[in-house]
């Protein structure tokens, strides 16, 4: 009896683990087909926003801005630096500050205002 | 097949490296959605302000754009914000005397509905045509998997070796 008992526990294990093997089999393909498609699509969008004319295009109008954070209490500043410039913000507790540090270029901030004027 | 304790040691390794991979797949579907998002918005972009130039007739006055990339901050307009610059303006020291936020440009060209409502997973039929056109074939089930709403599981997509 024990012996047979011990067989079928055997067994249950023996197609645990071969359905185990087949499940981690399936994700490391997954992760693998992902692996892929993120690095294709990191290509696709660099390739995307680096294109001259789609550089020229890749604007936000003032009022695109003052729609997205449309409460009339709101004041946005805009900041444009160049790339790597570090950004780094301090823990709350140590009071609420920003500081930009850029290597590569001047940075440039200003606010878009609240009037209609459509200009920044 | 080995003795009974070895396979039950076996399985529980198994089990430990199929629940670290599903972590890892989970954080490379948000990866990889985040990045289809990001395609999707600054095509959607690009496409409407070519139209609305050619319907003007001309390019928007330089003073009232502003092109990416860029990085917004917002606070209440009672917040008192000192700043320091440096003379070449390569340096900015920002305080601020009370809370504010942080957004990306993309976060923003959501905002502006750039991301066909994909982003929260509430995608019309037509948004959902939209977005699937901006986005190679191969990455067409994942839109429609994020159009559905938020995903909390892990899915496979099942035979899209397409490109």
């Amino acid at each position: 009896n024990i012996q047979w008992l011990g067989n079928r526990i055997d067994a249950a294990l023996v197609s645990r683990h071969k359905e185990l093997q087949r499940e981690v089999c399936d994700l490391t393909e997954a992760e693998e087909q992902l692996d892929e498609l993120i690095s294709k699509c990191n290509l696709q969008l660099r390739m995307l926003t680096e294109d001259p004319q789609n550089k020229k295009l890749g604007y936000v109008r003032c009022q695109d801005l003052r729609q997205s954070f449309d409460s009339p209490d709101q004041l946005v500043m805009v900041i444009r630096a160049p790339p790597e410039t570090q950004m780094q913000v301090s823990e709350p507790s140590e009071g609420y500050q920003v500081s930009l540090k850029s290597t590569r270029g001047p940075i440039d901030v200003f606010l878009c205002p609240d009037d209609s004027s459509g200009v920044c | 097949i080995g003795l009974p304790t070895n396979s039950a040691q076996e399985c529980q390794n198994l089990e430990v490296e199929r629940q670290r991979r599903l972590e890892r797949i989970k954080q490379k579907q948000s990866q990889l959605q985040e990045l289809i998002l990001q395609q999707i918005a600054f095509k959607n972009l690009v496409q409407r302000n070519r139209q609305s130039e050619q319907q003007a007739n001309r390019p928007p006055p330089p003073n009232s754009i502003i092109h990416l990339p860029f990085i917004i901050v917002n606070t209440s307009k009672k917040t008192v914000i000192d700043c320091s610059i440096s003379n070449d303006k390569f340096e900015y020291l920002f305080n601020f005397d009370s809370m504010f936020e942080i957004h990306d440009d993309i976060e923003v060209l959501k905002r502006m509905g750039m991301a066909c409502g994909l982003e929260v997973g509430k995608c019309s039929q037509e948004d959902l045509k939209v977005a699937r056109s901006l986005v190679p074939k191969a990455l067409e089930p994942y839109v429609i998997e994020m159009a559905k709403g938020p995903i909390s599981n892990v899915y496979i997509t099942g035979g899209s070796s397409a490109n």
